[in-house]
Parts: C-alpha cells; sequence; structure tokens
C-alpha cells in the first residue's frame, strides 16, 4: 500500500502547538501550587 | 518549539493533587486528618497509596480494617483505570485537590475489582500491554520480550522510572515506515453517561486511500455526538490527559505519545460545563 501521509506544515504546527501549550498549562494548573504535596510511594521491590 | 520527546516526559509525569478523607462512617479512635498526596496521572491508585493506607490506619482498629477503596462524589474508583482517566471522567473542570474519600468497609463488589496485592496490578497491566500489542503488531513484538523485559515494564511504571520503562516501551512504538502506522489503534473511549464501561474496536491509523486517521476521524464512527456541527455548540470536551487535542491531530502520533504506560489511548468524553 502507498501511503500519501502528507499535510501541511501549517497544519501539523497548529495541533503539536496546541498540545504542548495545553501541556505546559495542564502543569502549571495541576502541579505548581501543589508541590509542597507529598509524593505518592514509589515501592523498591523486586528484581529486574 | 519542544520535542515529541517531550510530550512523553510530560505524560509520564503528569500529577493531580488530591486530598484523601476517610468516610465518616468509618469507626475510629481519634479524629482522622486528610492526607494529601499527588498522585500520577499514568499509575494506579492501588499501587500508590500505600502512604494513604498507613495513615489512616493509624488511628484505626485492626478489627474496623478491611479491603480499602476509593470513592469520588458517589462513584466507587476503579483502580485498574490509569489515575488520570479516573479525574478526567469523573473530576475535570472541579477545583483542586480531587478530593477522594476512602474507605475500609462495605466494598462494593459489584462496581470494583478486588486488589489483593500488587501482582494483581502487574497482571492487569501486562495483559493491557499484549492485547495493545495483539491490536498494533500481532503479538509480535510482546512475544519477542524476554520475561525480564517484561518485568522492566512493569518495574518502570511501579518504580516510575522514565528511563527504564521506554528503554523496551520504544519497541512497542515501532511500525514499518510503509506502513504509515500500527495494524490497528489500541483505544477506549470513556463516557461518564452510560452503563457500557468504554467504546473499544478495530481501527486503522491510515485510511484505504493512504492518508492519515485523525482524532475527528476516530470520534466520527465511535461517537459522532462529540463531534460539534457547524455552527452547534460544544456539548462534549473529548479530553486525553486532561489536554483537549484538536481534532486534526493525527491518531497515529497521538497513539505513540499520548497513551498510557499500558499502550492504550485513553480518551474521555465528558459534557461541556455550563457554566
Amino acid at each position: 500500500m502507498s501511503c500519501d501521509l502528507s499535510v501541511t506544515p501549517a497544519q501539523t504546527a497548529a495541533w503539536r502547538k496546541q498540545i504542548f501549550e495545553q501541556l505546559s498549562e495542564r502543569t502549571k494548573r495541576e502541579m505548581d501550587n501543589f508541590r509542597h504535596y507529598e509524593q505518592s510511594v514509589w515501592v523498591k521491590k523486586g528484581t529486574m | 518549539m519542544a520535542d515529541d520527546k517531550d510530550v512523553l516526559r510530560d505524560v509520564w509525569y503528569g500529577r493531580i493533587p488530591t486530598c484523601f478523607t476517610l468516610n465518616q462512617d468509618e469507626v475510629t479512635e481519634r479524629e482522622a486528618e486528610p492526607y494529601y498526596l499527588l498522585l500520577p496521572r499514568v499509575s494506579y491508585l492501588t499501587l500508590v497509596t500505600d502512604k494513604v493506607k498507613k495513615h489512616f490506619l493509624k488511628v484505626m482498629k485492626a478489627e474496623d480494617v478491611e479491603e480499602m477503596w476509593f470513592e469520588y462524589e458517589g462513584t466507587p474508583l476503579k483502580w485498574h483505570y490509569p489515575i488520570g482517566v479516573l479525574f478526567d471522567l469523573h473530576a475535570s473542570n472541579t477545583i483542586l485537590p480531587w478530593s477522594i474519600t476512602v474507605h475500609f468497609k462495605n466494598f462494593p463488589d459489584r462496581d470494583l475489582l478486588h486488589c489483593p496485592s500488587n501482582s494483581v496490578i502487574e497482571a492487569h497491566f501486562m495483559s493491557s500491554i499484549k492485547e495493545a500489542d495483539a491490536l498494533k503488531h500481532k503479538s509480535q513484538v510482546v512475544n519477542d520480550m524476554q520475561k525480564k523485559d517484561h518485568k522492566q515494564l512493569w518495574m518502570g511504571l511501579q518504580n516510575d522510572k522514565f528511563d527504564q520503562f521506554w528503554a523496551m516501551n520504544r519497541k512497542l512504538m515501532e511500525y514499518p515506515t510503509e506502513e504509515g502506522g500500527f495494524r490497528y489503534i489500541p483505544f477506549r473511549i470513556y463516557q461518564t453517561m452510560s452503563d457500557r464501561p468504554f467504546i473499544q474496536k478495530l481501527f486503522r491509523p491510515v485510511s484505504p486511500e493512504g492518508s492519515a486517521h485523525t482524532l475527528g476521524d476516530l470520534l466520527k464512527e465511535m461517537y459522532p455526538a462529540a463531534i460539534p456541527n457547524e455552527g452547534e455548540q460544544k456539548r462534549y470536551q473529548v479530553v486525553i490527559h486532561g489536554i483537549e487535542p484538536l481534532l486534526e491531530t493525527p491518531l497515529q502520533w497521538l497513539s505513540e505519545h499520548l497513551s498510557h504506560p499500558d499502550n492504550f489511548l485513553h480518551i474521555c468524553v465528558i459534557p461541556t460545563p455550563t457554566d
């Protein structure tokens, strides 16, 4: 099967920008004001 | 602009600030203070709440303690869904921290699976990875891995080791360039107002004509109501990892970058807030 996966650079830039910006906003919203909270426990048991 | 690798890190290190409160019907010897944690979005509730359990057990008698379970506003929280999915589905658009109630009795057998140990979580996680690889590569990648490679994926998640996990997980993300993507995209679409737990069907990343399928193409086929008609107000939010990707985003890219460690792309469709 031959694939035509070409999209314009402008289209690609738009959805990528949206994702990067929203992830950055998510970090501000969900983490920045709460960094004093305890991290959940990481159970270091078991061997590789 | 940031690199695509940064997206993988952002997804992995996503945390939800959470306030755990003991259910008021539990019998305690003294008042139980709430407990505050940053919960990893990609992990599982019962895997990261040992400290919560220890905290509340300090004020309870052993005979009053049965299996711990969690509830949000009357909804029992399924530990076998990733934490981020539970939050996006039930608590998006609410004020943080996320307020979860902790129970030690009246386990809701009809709603929740029991989770007696971490090995149950491991079995569930590995079974999801195997199912995803069956869809992506007819199980060829996961079957070619050794037992220690499977363990590396699990230990990476359990111990929050991004590099350890991705050193192995990248193999599960490979595909032949000429095919333009996986065989099928492992996805699950969750909705709040349904008895059905989620929508999961076969869907290819590339159309028969060879063009890349987008998130919008997937929703059009699986959940058309999630896409607003022209001029119509948006009735639903389509949320993945707490964000709303554009419907033009290619599904193959989403699968490679916004899948959970279980290799599924978990998509929550929630009603748009009215206020």
